[in-house]
């Protein structure tokens, strides 16, 4: 059998736009009651079933937490799974990535903390509008392609996100 | 994971790294991403008279394997003709530079610029 949706697994409906306090609390309080430790008196077997729990529990957590994951797992649902590895030709918002990364690249040159934290707020921003943009079109199929599309610009950001965040921290080193 | 010595070769010193004016009617411009690593890459060609391909360059934000797959499809490219170059196939480039099969996809992304910058000069051209 398969396991469970993550969001029931959560007592959530599926939905793009989350309490992420509340998610987290919730994953909290489900990861204790399967943490290993408590099971250490335990049978063999049950040691295995709040195992493969905990790792359930975390593999849901994972994917719900961050906006792409959830994305891609959404249109998933949905009967839409998307291939992981696929070359994207979206000239505009590639051409603008490019912009960025070049950008990025100065900013780590010059080694200007300031400018990374004014790149981070436009990224934030760009992050934003293209989770609202999605919100609004997930959950209706003539809208997938955009969905698809959106949720692979999400992805594009999330990596970039990431880099910033490497940078910042070579910065303040 | 270890990197070929050619991967790093190319990575340390990549050939053909630059930017050509994307409104010049002889250059074709292929820009390709891949969102699960986030790679981004730029392919450009520059096409004489007699269709052939005199220069080629590339800009490619991502891994060594991303890097090394463009820098490689640039210096393949230049001196072909464009049915010569839209025939190099990903795998080519794969056993050139020894990629692992977790990094495979970055030669299909190489494969997927050249064949979108060279679309662009037959568009521009109005040959497609």
């Amino acid at each position: 059998m398969g396991s469970p949706c993550h969001f029931a697994l959560f007592e959530l409906q599926p939905a793009f736009r989350l309490d992420l306090n509340q998610l987290s609390a919730r994953y909290r309080e489900l990861a204790k009651a399967v943490h290993p430790d408590r099971f250490a008196d335990a049978s063999e077997r049950e040691q295995r079933l709040a195992l493969e729990q905990s790792a359930g529990l975390n593999e849901a957590y994972q994917t719900l937490k961050s906006a792409p994951r959830r994305a891609l797992y959404l249109l998933a649902l949905r009967g839409r799974e998307l291939p992981l590895e696929v070359t994207v030709q979206d000239p505009e918002f590639l051409l603008q990535q490019m912009r960025w990364r070049e950008e990025l690249e100065d900013l780590q040159d010059s080694a200007d903390l300031a400018g990374v934290a004014v790149f981070k707020q436009r990224l934030k921003r760009a992050q934003g509008e293209l989770e609202d943009d999605f919100a609004a079109c997930w959950d209706d199929s003539a809208r997938r392609d955009e969905a698809e599309r959106l949720v692979r610009r999400m992805q594009f950001l999330d990596k970039l996100a990431h880099e910033v965040r490497d940078l910042e921290e070579r910065l303040d080193d | 994971m270890a990197y070929s010595e050619k991967v790093i070769d190319h990575y340390e010193n990549p050939r053909n790294v630059g930017k050509m004016n994307a409104e010049d009617p002889d250059v074709g411009t292929g820009m390709v991403g891949a969102p699960a690593c986030g790679d981004v890459m730029r392919l450009q060609i520059k096409v004489n008279e007699q269709g052939v391909i005199e220069d080629a360059k590339f800009k490619t934000y991502g891994c060594g394997s991303a890097i090394a797959s463009s820098s490689l499809a640039t210096e393949w490219m230049k001196g072909k003709t464009l049915d010569e170059a839209e025939s190099i196939k990903n795998t080519q480039l794969a056993e050139e530079l020894a990629l692992p099969p977790v990094k495979i996809h970055c030669s299909v992304l190489a494969e997927d610029a050249i064949k979108a910058a060279v679309r662009d000069y037959k568009q521009k051209k109005g040959l497609l």
